[in-house]
């Protein structure tokens, strides 16, 4: 064997453990998720395994629950992701200013992003809780409620409630991102800009958000992705209810999978659900980040 | 009324002083170059000028305002940062308009005065390009325009040369000052390069430690220098300083450096020197100032025969190091001197430019020039073309 085809050979070797990996533990399911869909698959009626082609797709256009969840999972990303962004943007400004006690409020800020969903959910179950939460002692002490609100049984604000809690639990990461951005940005620009005449504002906007672009459209996207599929923390909350009030697409497809056994549906529901978000995501990257390189 | 004035300004960070009362008044029109090694402040000194850094005490004029509380966009400056400082999402035409549009500039004006100096320092090619399309000598020539469209009362460079390579920096260099003797700007320019300082300058500042050590031409700064540190920071290679003695001797005073006959001193010196003999100085010549002894130099010139131990050819010169006593001194020639390494070479020393340093204090002795803290002294050598 020659030497040449020895080192034409190294590289593929060499990658072959990542490769295979990536093969058995993401490619490997998602194939097989692709095909379970075809097939009408409810693990309490073994006998009745059979495959029906494109029929779980076509039941899923008929399923009021779907649609529902579809539209639920667009308030769920289209609130979320924005007010994380918001509220990290805002907190990065603060944190990139000198003061004295800045190494312990950025460690601070990291504790919700630390924190294990279940325990974020737990927490903030107490929290809205109708009879001992302190949401609603506050309130009531200032006069902003007459009686307890439950928030988490009640269906118009149950969403609502857990979108504010994933909010939390999710902006450090924006603060974080965005901060790590700020301090790319060369000092000297803001210097220029000054002499060139520019307000606070003007350099925000002329300096600090084109410098921090590359820096949002990823954490976007990959912000996007995560809330979408985030179902933890509904799931240690609400469950999914009261009825379907919280049911996001990736609950629905979960809970009809592995709380009805339904494995066919629940992966139909599953595989339409990345079809959208790749829908989704591709026309944000075309959009938002068509100028990046 | 100077255009420019700085009135003992001080600048400390917490208990730190880095600027130490410093005076300057600088004419409308004039380019004045702040020279000095790095940690001298001649940066810091024109940033509290730009309004970058808060002034701590003192205070400073700019057009007859006082312009301490000012803030950058309100002192009518503009400046040129040592790395450029270009907006990276702007297009080089986005870049030198972004200062007129932000002060309300009509569109048709705006264009018409980006076209201008965009012709004035050839890039008009590169208008619609984003600065990382540049190559490093056209970013500094956007910034550079950045500046000039403005019309600013006082322009600011900031090492604006130390970023490129040495060709391109002796064309730019020329290309600012026919910049300056054509737009008639006043400019404050900041280096650590003394060749830039002395092409450049209308005036220089010698900055050392936060203080001013001198201000003058760049003639009076080479031939007249008031300090030591002045007479060794200018010059390439710089002037030659050697221990020695003043001592009396028969027909005079001469200065005695260690294991070297006496060289005598011109009478002007002589004068001066009257208080300090017996006591030790620095002893300086410039390179140029050492002669092939021989029918050219006048008999009265010291003539002293030296070791040569170096001889490096330049090209247009070569530079010869001879023993001197206990030390070493530099000799600029002619390509015709090439004597072999080893052997002695009469050495005859022009007189009219010996120089003397007081050990101590490091001033100048017997060189008649104004102390350079008063401004109204330091004009008058200005004026004065025989200075």
């Amino acid at each position: 064997m020659s030497a040449q085809s020895d080192v034409r050979r190294t590289p593929y070797i060499l990658l072959s453990p990542a490769i295979i990996a990536t093969l058995v533990v993401v490619f490997y399911p998602m194939l097989q998720a692709g095909i379970t869909s075809l097939y009408r698959s409810i693990l309490w009626k073994p006998k009745d395994v059979a495959f029906i082609g494109l029929d779980n797709y076509f039941a899923i256009l008929h399923d009021p629950v779907f649609w529902d969840s579809l539209g639920r999972t667009a308030i769920w990303i289209g609130l979320t992701v924005p007010l994380q962004l918001a509220l990290g943007f805002v907190t990065a400004l603060l944190l990139n200013r000198n003061f004295w006690w800045r190494p312990l409020a950025r460690s601070l800020i990291l504790i919700p992003w630390a924190l294990p969903s279940v325990v974020i959910g737990l927490m903030w179950s107490w929290i809205y809780h109708p009879q001992v939460g302190v949401l609603n002692d506050l309130l009531m002490r200032c006069g902003m409620l007459q009686s307890a609100m439950p928030w988490l049984a009640n269906p118009d604000t149950a969403l609502y409630a857990i979108i504010a809690a994933l909010v939390w639990q999710g902006f450090p990461f924006f603060a974080i991102m965005i901060l790590a951005g700020l301090q790319t940005i060369p000092g000297n620009l803001y210097e220029a800009a000054s002499i060139d005449g520019a307000t606070t504002w003007q350099k925000f906007l002329g300096i600090t958000l084109p410098g921090l672009k590359g820096v949002l459209v990823t954490a976007v996207m990959l912000r996007i992705i995560w809330v979408a599929n985030s179902m933890d923390v509904i799931y240690v909350m609400t469950g999914g209810g009261p009825g379907y009030a919280t049911h996001t697409l990736p609950l629905y497809a979960f809970k009809r999978t592995y709380s009805s056994m339904d494995f066919g549906y629940g992966s139909a529901l599953a595989v339409t659900f990345s079809l959208v978000l790749l829908v989704l995501i591709t026309i944000y990257l075309r959009r938002v980040g068509k100028d990046m390189k | 009324m100077s255009f420019v004035s700085l009135r003992n300004v001080y600048k400390s960070y917490g208990a730190v002083d880095v600027i130490h009362g410093v005076n300057l008044e600088i004419e409308a029109g004039e380019f004045i170059v702040f020279v000095g090694p790095s940690g001298c402040g001649k940066s810091t000194l024109m940033r509290m000028v730009a309004g970058l850094e808060e002034i701590t005490k003192g205070e400073i004029h700019i057009g007859g305002r006082v312009v301490n509380d000012l803030p950058p966009r309100d002192r009518d400056i503009a400046m040129v940062f040592q790395d450029y400082a270009l907006y990276p999402n702007k297009t080089v035409f986005q870049n030198m308009a972004f200062g007129l549009q932000l002060r309300k500039t009509p569109a048709e004006e705006m264009r018409r005065r980006v076209a201008e100096a965009a012709e004035t320092l050839q890039i008009t090619h590169l208008l619609e390009r984003l600065p990382k399309a540049l190559s490093g000598g056209q970013r500094q020539r956007v910034a550079m325009g950045r500046a000039i469209v403005r019309e600013p009362k006082v322009f600011l460079f900031d090492e604006p040369l130390s970023n490129l390579d040495a060709l391109l920096r002796n064309q730019v260099r020329a290309e600012i000052k026919k910049l300056h003797k054509r737009t008639k700007g006043t400019i404050i320019y900041v280096t650590h390069d003394q060749v830039e300082a002395m092409t450049l300058a209308d005036r220089i500042v010698v900055l050392r430690a936060g203080h001013i050590i001198q201000v003058g031409t760049p003639d009076e700064i080479y031939h007249h220098p008031l300090h030591r540190f002045v007479a060794e920071f200018t010059g390439s290679p710089p002037m030659n300083l050697i221990d020695a003695k003043v001592e009396a001797v028969e027909d005079g005073v001469a200065v005695v450096a260690e294991g070297v006959a006496p060289v005598r001193l011109p009478p002007h010196l002589a004068i001066d020197a009257q208080p300090y003999i017996g006591r030790e100085v620095m002893f300086g010549i410039r390179p140029e100032n050492l002669h092939l002894a021989d029918c050219n130099t006048a008999p009265r010139w010291p003539t002293l025969s030296l070791r040569v131990d170096l001889v490096e050819p330049m090209g247009a010169e070569n530079l010869i190091h001879f023993t001197f006593g206990k030390g070493d001194l530099i000799g600029r020639f002619g390509t015709s001197v090439r004597p072999t390494e080893g052997t002695n070479l009469n050495v005859a020393f022009d007189p009219a430019h010996f120089h003397l340093f007081d050990k101590k204090s490091e001033q100048s002795i017997g060189t008649v020039l104004p102390t350079p803290q008063t401004h109204d002294a330091a004009r008058t050598a200005c004026a004065d073309p025989a200075a």
